[in-house]
C-alpha cells in the first residue's frame, strides 16, 4: 500500500497542479471571453463529468497513444506511466474545478476590472490583483473538488496507465485488487483513507463556498 | 478658455446609435441627459472601456483613439489613457483596504506613504485600515475619489457621483469637488440627471438625448434657451406645445394652438409647417381685470382656469387649464410677491398673456422626428 501511496501522491500532485492552472486559464476563458463555440468548449470538458470513466480512458488511449501528435511528434509516451495517469485524473477532476471556479470568476463587478483599467493597471496585473484574489475561495474550493476526484480517480486511469505495481498502481487500484483476492482488511484500510482525504476535502470546500466574513 | 479633451466619436449599438462631439477645457463640465440617453457609454468610449465604431478622441493634444476608415487606427488602451473615472457605485476593492485601494493605482516605494496624503487631504486617515464594507457611503465616495486623483489624470470623469447620498453629505463633496478642481486645474466631467447638481457643480452643460449631444453652453444659457424639443424635454421643462404655423409676418410667428391663435417671436417657417414650442413660464402674466391693461399684455390673451398654485423656493407655480381650444394646461410662474391680491384660488377663472417672445419655436417637427428616428433605426 504504501508505494500505491507514493504513486497516488505523485499523480494526484500533478494533476493537482494542472487541474489549477488549466483550469483556472480555462474558468477565465470560459467566463469572461466571447468567442464562438464557447458553449460547445464549455461542455465538451464537462464531458468527463458523466461520461463513463471507460469511455474517458478510451478517447485518451487515442490522445496519448499511436498517431497522436504528442508521441509521433514529441517523442512522448505517456502510456502506461505515472505521467499517464496523471493526465487521465486530470481530465476527470478538471469539471469540478471549472464549474467552481468559472462561477467564482463569473461573479467579479466587470466594474472592478474597469476601475483597475482607468487606475493605469494592465491586464496581467488586474488578474493578478483583483480578479483572481476576488474569485480565490471559488478557485480554491474546485480546486480541492478536482483533486479529490483526481485521487480517486480509478476507471481511465486503468485504461491508459494500466495497473502496474511500483509504477501505476494508485490506491483505488489497491482496493481492488485486495477485495478480489480476498485481502479484506487492506481493502478496508486502504478505503478508510481514501474515504478520510475525501471527506476533509469535501469539509474544505464546504468552508470555502460560505461567505467571507468581511 | 483652450479645449484639453476633445471628442468626436460614434459607436452603434443595437437599436441605439451614440454620436458625440465634446470639447472640455479646465472646467466642470456637466453631462446632462434622462438616464438610457447615453452619458455612461460617452465616458465609457471616451476612457476606452468600450471601442468607438469611429471618430477621434484627444487629451491635451496626445491621439488617444482615432479611426476614420484612412489613416492607420490608433486605440490607446484604458491603462495609458490617464483618464480619472469615479465609478457610480464607486467600484471599490471590497479586499483592499481603504489605503490599499488608493495605493492600487500608485507605484514605486513611495506609494503607501503617497496614499495615506491622499487620503489625509479628503480627511479619511482615520479608516484607511477599514475596508469598504465598514465605510459609509460619504466615505466610500472620497476613497473612490482619492484614488483617482491619486494616479494624477489628465481629466476627471465622476459618473452619478453622489447620487446616493443624502443632501448633506452630497452639498459638502460637490463643495469639496469644485474645490479640487480648481486647486488641481482639471478638467472635470460630471455625469448627472439632476439640474440641481449641474448648477450645483457646473459651469458649462453638455445635453445628451438620444445617444446625440443637443446642445453645449453655459448653464443659465442653455436652460432659459433650449435648442429643441430634445433638450427641453431633457430638463423637464413645462407648457411644451404642439401648434400648426399660420403665417410668418413682420410681428412675429403666427400659430395655431388647436384652435387657439398664438404670436410668437418672429421666425422664417412655412405656413402649415408643425411645430414644437416652449411657453415660458414666466412670461405668461395673469390679467387684473379692475386695471388698465399695459402694453406688455397686447397679445396671447386666453381665458385660464386655475387648477392650483404652489409657492417654491423662489416662485409662485400657478397650473392653469385654458377655458377654450385647446383645453391644455399651462404653467405660470412669477416671483413669489406678484399676484399676492389676486385670488389664485382653484376654479377661479382669469385671463392671462403671454409676450411673443415667451414663445419659443424650438424645431419644426418633421425636423424633429428625422433626428429622433437617426438615433433609433429600427
Amino acid at each position: 500500500m504504501l508505494s500505491a501511496l507514493l504513486v497516488s501522491l505523485k499523480v494526484v500532485g500533478v494533476a493537482t497542479l494542472v487541474i489549477g492552472v488549466v483550469g483556472t486559464l480555462l474558468a477565465l476563458l470560459l467566463a469572461r471571453a466571447r468567442f464562438p463555440g464557447r458553449t460547445a468548449l464549455e461542455l465538451l470538458l464537462t464531458l468527463p463529468l458523466v461520461l463513463p470513466p471507460t469511455v474517458v480512458g478510451f478517447f485518451l488511449l487515442y490522445v496519448l497513444g499511436r498517431g497522436s501528435p504528442l508521441r509521433d511528434w514529441l517523442g512522448l509516451d505517456l502510456l502506461f506511466t505515472w505521467q499517464g495517469a496523471a493526465v487521465a485524473a486530470s481530465v476527470v477532476g478538471l469539471p469540478l474545478m471549472l464549474q467552481s471556479a468559472r462561477a467564482a470568476i463569473a461573479a467579479v463587478d466587470p466594474e472592478l476590472e474597469d476601475a483597475a483599467r482607468t487606475l493605469g493597471r494592465s491586464e496581467p496585473e488586474i488578474l493578478l490583483r483583483v480578479t483572481l484574489p476576488l474569485a480565490h475561495r471559488g478557485i480554491l474550493a474546485g480546486l480541492f473538488l478536482g483533486a479529490a476526484r483526481a485521487l480517486g480517480e480509478f476507471g481511465a486511469t486503468l485504461m491508459v496507465a494500466g495497473n502496474i505495481p511500483d509504477r501505476t498502481r494508485t490506491l483505488p487500484m489497491v482496493v481492488y485488487d485486495a477485495a478480489l483476492n480476498g485481502d479484506l482488511a487492506l481493502a478496508a484500510q486502504t478505503s478508510a483513507l481514501l474515504s478520510g482525504i475525501a471527506f476533509i476535502a469535501l469539509a474544505l470546500t464546504r468552508r470555502l463556498e460560505q461567505p467571507a466574513r468581511r | 478658455m483652450d479645449p484639453r479633451l476633445v471628442v468626436d466619436i460614434e459607436k452603434r449599438y443595437p437599436g441605439f446609435r451614440l454620436q458625440v462631439q465634446l470639447a472640455v477645457g479646465t472646467e466642470v463640465l456637466v453631462l446632462y441627459g434622462p438616464s438610457g440617453a447615453g452619458k455612461t457609454q460617452t465616458l465609457r468610449a471616451i476612457a476606452g472601456l468600450v471601442r468607438p465604431d469611429r471618430g477621434e478622441i484627444w487629451l491635451d493634444g496626445r491621439p488617444l483613439f482615432r479611426c476614420d476608415g484612412g489613416r492607420r487606427p490608433l486605440n490607446v488602451p484604458a491603462h495609458k489613457r490617464r483618464i480619472g473615472y469615479v465609478f457610480q457605485d464607486y467600484a471599490l476593492f471590497p479586499h483592499l483596504t481603504a489605503l490599499e485601494n488608493v495605493a492600487f493605482g500608485l507605484r514605486g516605494p513611495r506609494r503607501r506613504e503617497e496614499a495615506l496624503s491622499w487620503l489625509r487631504r479628503m480627511r479619511l486617515e482615520h479608516v484607511a485600515h477599514l475596508y469598504p464594507s465598514q465605510l459609509s457611503g460619504g466615505q466610500r465616495q472620497r476613497v473612490a475619489i482619492a484614488r483617482t486623483l491619486a494616479t494624477a489624470p489628465s481629466v476627471l470623469f465622476l459618473d452619478e457621483p453622489f447620487s446616493a447620498l443624502d443632501l448633506d453629505a452630497k452639498r459638502r463633496l460637490q463643495e469639496e469637488l469644485r474645490q479640487l478642481q480648481r486647486e488641481l486645474g482639471l478638467p472635470v466631467v460630471y455625469v448627472t440627471h439632476s439640474l440641481e447638481d449641474a448648477f450645483a457643480v457646473g459651469h458649462r452643460i453638455a445635453v445628451i438625448a438620444d445617444g446625440r449631444l443637443q446642445q453645449v453652453g453655459p448653464l443659465s444659457e442653455v436652460v432659459a434657451h433650449p435648442a429643441n424639443w430634445q433638450v427641453a424635454r431633457a430638463f423637464g421643462l413645462p407648457n411644451l406645445v404642439r401648434a400648426r404655423v399660420r403665417r410668418a409676418s413682420a410681428d412675429g410667428l403666427h400659430l395655431d394652438w388647436d384652435g387657439q391663435e398664438l404670436l410668437a417671436a418672429p421666425r422664417e417657417l412655412s405656413p402649415g409647417e408643425e411645430v414644437l414650442a416652449y411657453i415660458r413660464p414666466e412670461e405668461v402674466r395673469f390679467i387684473y381685470p379692475d386695471r388698465p391693461l399695459s402694453a406688455a399684455v397686447r397679445h396671447n390673451r386666453l381665458r385660464v382656469r386655475v387648477l392650483e398654485q404652489r409657492l417654491v423656493r423662489d416662485a409662485r407655480l400657478v397650473r392653469v387649464r385654458t377655458a377654450g381650444p385647446p383645453w391644455a394646461e399651462l404653467e405660470v410662474r412669477s416671483p413669489p410677491s406678484t399676484y399676492a391680491d389676486l385670488a389664485l384660488v382653484p376654479d377661479s377663472e382669469l385671463e392671462v398673456a403671454i409676450r411673443p417672445s415667451g414663445i419659443v419655436v424650438l424645431e419644426a417637427l418633421a425636423q424633429a422626428e428625422a433626428s429622433a428616428e437617426g438615433s433609433s433605426p429600427s
